[in-house]
């Protein structure tokens, strides 16, 4: 039926059959209602660098030992660490302040590159406008600190392989100290 | 019941002007406050029709691209219409400082005013006319003229070559538009013998067969003049897909650019307004006014029904906005003279050679063919125009 | 004849003057229209000719000739005043400014007194008319009915006269308007 017009009534169909089918069909509206559903990102999605603890205590779990490669190979240099001291003055392992400024980290991720302990990974959190430009954009270490089981729950597949890496190595450590005690109980044996 | 219901309007009114008159106040004074009373009542119907059609239109329009409408403010987002009458009155009033202030300023004004005036003459109901005329349609397209003139005063007044090229191509639409309009209009006028709308809506009253409205869209030549006159509503209105005056990739809006804030505003109502005039035009002319379509449905009150009507060709403006694309001005004035213009003249020759063959099944026959033929003609020229040939050169030689 | 009118006047001048209806637009008529000849800006000089047109318009609703007076606002407001508008938006305002006609000599009191001159003409001939010696139909006697069938009735040939005239016109300008290259 192609009389002149035709065009414009099958147009019009289409126009009515969007029309209704938005209300029935679930699947036209591809609309996000935003602050009522959040988007789904994808796994390897990245915004600022945390911190990682495992366990329960963020303070006893923290696998960074405050080596401050991060913060010499930072571009912007956002990452300012201070390591503690125990209570003898000696430095321990442990960093004291961790801040990082994300007003001024790129996110470009060579934090997470070099560093030897897996202890700092990139977040996924976006939501992170506030009123004040500094004060709030400075994030320290108790706003960074986040647990192991944080990080499954965000990158599973990059958590399951840095907790197998992270096991093997721990192996490994094991293995090699009881061979060196086996090695050195030996001669006290031999002595004995 | 229903009764109660029908002639509520103007019991309100009597009762409360009987009110008046036994705490004695003067006749004049009565006089002007019934007039101010139905002047109020339509002016505050239309206002609140345009903020809900603002609204849901747009969620409409969304709804036919698959996406929701506004849906923050209010329920469903119907309180939008408060939002946007708040942005527009608290924005800065710009004028150019080489624009003609006086003209710039009266533009909207003069805009406006026809727009409202024109609901003076239509048949809100039994009995419901604000201003009994006797050449009420020719009111309508005098009045509606004056629209023109503030176009060209919008266009002019913003000292911008961009706002005088659109304020020309909108003059151009609006006048190449309103003949098929007003032929349209004369040919309901014909049948029903007289220019008053109350006639021509009581010339359509009546049902056949019993349960058939006698409405004029529903003969051959009334359908071909509707739907003429409906299509030169839409350019007259510069709705899509006529809306090259104020399209916003268009010369930047045309003969609107220079306005910001209530004035604008004012244009946007101006529109809304003399839409829904033109709607109620087309509801009196061709859809039977207030009467109901079924001798049944005649419980509901009749200003429901012409409130309902008037809603539904809205609905598809709207509907047909979402639908077609904008059309190019020359396209645009070839459709209206060599298209719309003729269909009007067939449709004028067959309504009358419908009255005039008795109006029997003949007729009808009769109506269908002097439509039907020019229709086919002008259609396929229309289309085989546009059809790709093969390329000839005219200077190669 | 200046005596004729000032007697029309002053033999009941409160029926004269009580219609504000008539009297009303006729002062803006007459104000618009003094105005679009000595406005300065040609595009304020057109608004105020439609508003005289306007004006003009009403005084024929005023005085009961309802269906003159919407085909007076219908065609002048709304065709008439558009054409002036389009000439004057298609022409360069700029070079009207400048122009010198034969009669540029004679100054605004030379145009003034010839203008007196044909107001005086026409005044002679209104009043030597049968106009206002006998008394009109009432306006109820006129509805667009009669108007339609006294124009297809005694002034059928001044109708299709007209109906040719313009139809002359309408080709003539889509004459000028065509493009001069053959297809």
């Amino acid at each position: 039926m192609n009389f002149p017009g035709s065009g414009i009534v099958k147009g019009l169909a289409v126009t009515a059959r969007n029309m209704v089918g938005s209300y029935f069909e679930k699947d036209r509206l591809t609309t996000e209602q935003y602050p009522e559903e959040r988007p789904k990102l994808p796994e390897n999605s990245r915004s600022f660098p945390f911190l990682i603890y495992d366990g329960q205590d963020p303070e006893s779990g923290m696998r960074c030992v405050a080596c401050k490669i991060c913060e010499k190979e930072c571009p912007p240099q956002c990452i300012f660490i201070i390591q503690d001291r125990d209570a003898a003055g000696k430095p321990i392992k442990r960093p004291k302040v961790f801040d990082i400024d994300i007003s001024v980290c790129m996110c470009c991720q060579i934090c997470v590159e070099v560093c030897p302990f897996e202890s700092i990974r990139m977040d996924q959190e976006y939501e992170l406008s506030s009123f004040d430009r500094f004060a709030p954009l400075l994030l320290d270490k108790a706003r960074l600190l986040k647990s192991n089981a944080y990080y499954h729950s965000i990158h599973p597949t990059e958590a399951a392989e840095t907790d197998a890496q992270l096991e093997v190595e721990r192996k490994k450590k094991e293995a090699a100290a009881s061979a060196k005690a086996a090695k050195s109980d030996k001669p006290t044996e031999a002595a004995a | 019941m229903m009764d109660l219901l029908e002639g509520a309007p103007i019991q309100l009114q009597a009762w409360f002007l009987g009110l008046l008159r036994s705490f004695g106040t003067p006749e004049w004074i009565l006089a002007v406050l019934s007039a101010l009373i139905i002047i109020g009542t339509i002016i505050g119907v239309f206002l609140v029709l345009f903020a809900l059609t603002s609204v849901l239109e747009r969620k409409i329009l969304a709804r036919a691209q698959n996406r929701y409408g506004p849906n923050r403010v209010g329920p469903f987002g119907l309180f939008q219409p408060v939002a946007d009458g708040i942005k527009m009155i608290t924005k800065e009033d710009l004028v150019p400082r080489t624009a003609d202030k006086v003209v710039h300023f009266l533009a909207p004004v003069v805009m406006l005013i026809p727009a409202l005036l024109v609901l003076a003459i239509l048949p809100y109901g039994r009995g419901m006319v604000p201003a009994e005329m006797d050449s009420g349609i020719l009111f309508f397209f005098a009045v509606g003229a004056g629209t023109e003139v503030a176009v060209f005063m919008a266009g002019w007044a913003s000292n911008n070559k961009y706002s005088v090229l659109g304020a020309m191509r909108a003059i151009a639409q609006m006048i190449s538009y309103e003949l098929p309009l007003v032929i349209s209009a004369i040919i309901t006028a014909m049948v029903a013998g007289s220019l008053s709308p109350s006639a021509i809506v009581a010339a359509q009253g009546g049902f056949a067969f019993g349960f058939v409205p006698q409405w004029f869209v529903l003969t051959p030549w009334g359908f071909t003049a509707g739907l003429v006159f409906y299509i030169a509503a839409l350019a007259e209105a510069n709705r899509s897909p006529f809306d090259l005056p104020e399209g916003e990739s268009e010369l930047v809006a045309g003969h609107l650019t220079e306005y910001s804030g209530f004035k604008y505003a004012t244009f946007f109502m101006a529109e809304y307004i003399g839409m829904f005039a033109i709607c109620g035009m087309f509801v009196t002319l061709f859809l039977g006014g207030w009467q109901a379509p079924v001798p049944a449905l005649t419980i509901i009150p009749s200003w429901c029904w012409f409130l309902g009507k008037i809603c539904f060709v809205a609905f598809t403006m709207v509907w047909v906005r979402a639908t077609l694309p904008r059309l190019r001005i020359d396209h645009m004035l070839a459709f209206a003279w060599k298209f719309l213009l003729p269909m009007g003249f067939a449709a004028f020759l067959s309504a009358a050679c419908w009255h005039y063959a008795g109006r029997g099944p003949a007729a009808w026959i009769l109506s269908l063919a002097i439509i039907g033929i020019p229709y086919l003609l002008l259609g396929n020229s229309f289309t085989n125009r546009f059809a790709v040939s093969r390329r000839t050169y005219q200077f190669s030689e | 004849m200046m005596c004729a009118f000032f007697n029309t006047v002053c033999a009941d001048p409160l029926k004269f003057l009580g219609n504000w209806f008539v009297v009303l637009p006729a002062i803006v008529l007459l104000l618009a229209a003094g105005a679009s000849v000595v406005a300065r800006n040609l595009i304020h000089a057109a608004l105020f000719l439609t508003l005289s047109f306007i004006a003009l318009g009403v005084v024929f609703i005023a005085l009961g000739a309802e269906f003159v007076g919407l085909v007076q606002l219908l065609v002048y407001v709304g065709a008439v005043a558009m054409v002036i508008v389009f000439a004057i938006l298609l022409t360069h305002p700029a070079q009207l400014e400048k122009s010198r006609t034969p009669f540029s000599g004679l100054g605004p009191a030379g145009g003034a007194a010839v203008g007196f001159a044909v107001l005086a003409v026409l005044l002679a001939f209104i009043f030597a008319s049968p106009l206002g010696k006998k008394p009109l139909p009432p306006s109820a006697a006129a509805p667009v009915a009669a108007i339609g069938e006294a124009l297809m009735g005694d002034y059928v040939v001044a109708l299709i006269a007209l109906g040719v005239l313009l139809t002359a016109a309408l080709v003539g300008a889509a004459v000028l308007a065509m493009d001069d290259k053959k297809p």
